[in-house]
């Protein structure tokens, strides 16, 4: 059978690369650079590309294994239970939506308030989540031919400014390859996992490709094309401002791209931020929206989760309820500038879905061993027992060194857990009390003649 | 398991649920699609072709299909009954649906308007 409609190559690369790409990303690159000496975050950076890699490898055959769009929420069911996989989607999920609305509008609303300073930055931030509500309500996608423009323009600009700015200091870098003590480094690639966060979001795609392999190959492209923009740019914002400087401003990229390239450069790097916050606020969105939805429709979150726009076929309930959550969460962020705690806390969140999807492909090798697979991972349980390995010790980093992050995570654990083991069966059980008592399927005869 | 005629007498009543409800005629008259819809226990193959709003359906497959939805019968029975919503079969992997993960959403939404809650 064909299909009409197919993804090149080009997009599932441009899919994964454009929802890592957030202005946040210069803020943890920030982090990266300052746990490590000298002018060296790019090995940690590349480290941390080079690990991400295990994740992918993982992410790979469990979308052959599974190509659904359900994504983690159907490997981990099926790997672990459904409880497990209940619990750690809707986890997930929160806390990309809150890491994502929260870090971005920060850092956002500070670059879009240091070029027009008379607007308040809240206010900033209620312009952007009304466009991006708007656009998810109406069901506008930023997908196809103009996703891929705006990734791979981003992409270039990035990587340009890097190049500049190094140029500029005729590639002289203060000792780049002395990045100090393993402590430094491990905390390093630890915060620059945040860098990539986002790269398998891409699976969903899984049924609109000719080859499942297309989206492996496109994840491991974008892994590798991320991971040395990251590391150019990195490196050249150290090398040309002291790193207490960058540290120092909520919009550290801002302040590079004035010392690089003046007045100009503000003007052209408030154009990339405002394109991957508005990109990735978009995705953000409607991948939880579509989650919730989904949610709803099978019992485990409120009907009301399920209402859609008759006008616009898009679940305005979810879109509207996940607004509030956002002017809610930017609020505190802004009162108490702990952007910082939301980077980390979505990192160490990343490394507990890697560790996951490392035991699933192990699992879901012993519970399906005779389902085809598309892709498998060579040298048997090596890559995943690596993964599991690698962002076990990366996530334990994060949540020792960040004791806020750490009680963040335990209590939203905790209520996601609770909310699983009392909710769920509660509505559960009130949707079948509530179903029409006859099925509308006819009872088979059992004469025979209906079949078997 | 459910036989090829099962599934066909639920198409149909999915059919004409559809055709009855001039809200979801409106709603996708730009949405024009074709539905394979195929059993992976019994020999069943069906075709249900949007164009203009209207939906009709057809016994056999569509050589060039938008969207290709995969079930046991049962499944795919209880699902065009509409004794069951599409969103649990697809979370736990017992449905497949091949296509743009947007159609794949109306086609949920549709199903939700048809038969609700």
């Amino acid at each position: 059978m064909q299909f009409k409609k197919v993804l090149t190559l080009r997009t599932v690369v441009a899919t994964s690369a454009g929802l890592t790409l957030a202005s946040s990303s210069f803020v943890a690159a920030v982090s990266v650079a300052n746990f490590v000496l000298g002018d060296t975050a790019w090995i940690a950076i590349l480290t941390g590309g080079f690990l991400c890699f295990l994740a992918a490898f993982c992410f790979s055959e469990l979308n052959g294994l599974l190509p659904s769009a359900a994504g983690i929420r159907l490997y981990f069911s099926r790997a672990f239970n459904d409880r497990v996989s209940l619990t750690v989607s809707i986890l997930y999920m929160l806390v990309v939506i809150v890491g994502v609305v929260g870090a971005e509008s920060y850092v956002l609303s500070t670059v879009l308030s240091g070029v027009i300073p008379a607007v308040p930055p809240y206010a900033w931030i209620v312009l952007m989540l009304l466009l991006v509500t708007g656009m998810n309500i109406r069901g506008i996608k930023i997908a196809g031919l103009f996703q891929d423009v705006i990734t791979y323009g981003l992409m270039f600009s990035i990587l340009a400014f890097g190049l500049i700015a190094l140029y500029k200091v005729n590639f002289q870098l203060s000792a780049p390859l002395s990045p100090g003590g393993a402590t430094g480094i491990i905390s390093a690639v630890a915060v620059g996992v945040f860098l990539f966060v986002g790269f398998e979001w891409v699976t969903p795609l899984a049924e609109e490709v000719t080859q499942i392999r297309q989206i492996s190959r496109g994840m491991m492209i974008a892994l590798g094309i991320l991971s040395v923009t990251y590391a150019i740019f990195t490196t050249a914002m150290t090398a040309i401002v002291p790193k207490e400087v960058l540290a120092a401003s909520a919009a550290p990229h801002l302040v590079f791209a004035r010392a690089a390239l003046g007045g100009a450069g503000v003007s052209w790097m408030t154009v990339v931020s405002l394109a991957a916050t508005v990109t990735t606020f978009n995705a953000g969105l409607l991948s939880v929206s579509r989650f919730m939805y989904a949610t709803a429709r099978e019992h485990a979150l409120p009907q009301i989760f399920s209402r859609i726009s008759m006008r616009y076929l898009t679940p305005w309930v979810s879109i509207l309820t996940l607004f509030l959550i956002g002017l809610v969460v930017s609020g505190v962020i802004l009162l108490t500038h702990r952007y910082l705690v939301l980077v980390h806390l979505a990192a160490a969140m990343e490394s507990i879905v890697y560790v996951m999807a490392g035991l699933a492909v192990i699992s879901l090798r012993r519970r399906m061993p005779e389902q085809e697979r598309p892709y498998r991972i060579p040298f048997g349980n090596l890559v995943p027992v690596l993964t599991i390995l690698v962002f076990t010790v990366l996530a334990l980093t994060v949540l020792i060194t960040s004791p806020w992050v750490l009680v963040n995570l335990a209590v939203a654990f905790l209520l996601c857990l609770v909310y699983v083991n009392t909710a769920v069966p509660y509505l559960k059980k009130k949707h079948q009390a509530r179903r029409p008592a006859a099925r509308r399927r006819p009872q088979r005869r059992t004469d025979g003649a209906g079949g078997n | 398991m459910a036989t090829h005629e099962e599934i066909t007498e639920s198409l149909m009543v999915f059919t004409e649920n559809y055709n009855k409800n001039e809200r979801l005629k409106i709603m996708n008259k730009d949405w024009n699609r074709i539905v394979v819809v195929q059993a992976t226990d019994v020999e069943s193959l069906h075709t249900l072709t949007l164009l203009d709003g209207v939906v009709s359906l057809k016994e056999g497959k569509s050589n060039d299909p938008d969207l290709t939805v995969i079930s046991d019968s049962e499944t795919l029975a209880d699902i065009f009954y509409g004794d069951i919503t599409p969103t649990e079969p697809y979370n736990n992997g017992s449905l497949r649906i091949i296509g743009s993960e947007d159609d794949i959403i109306r086609l949920d939404f549709i199903s939700l308007m048809i038969w609700g809650e």
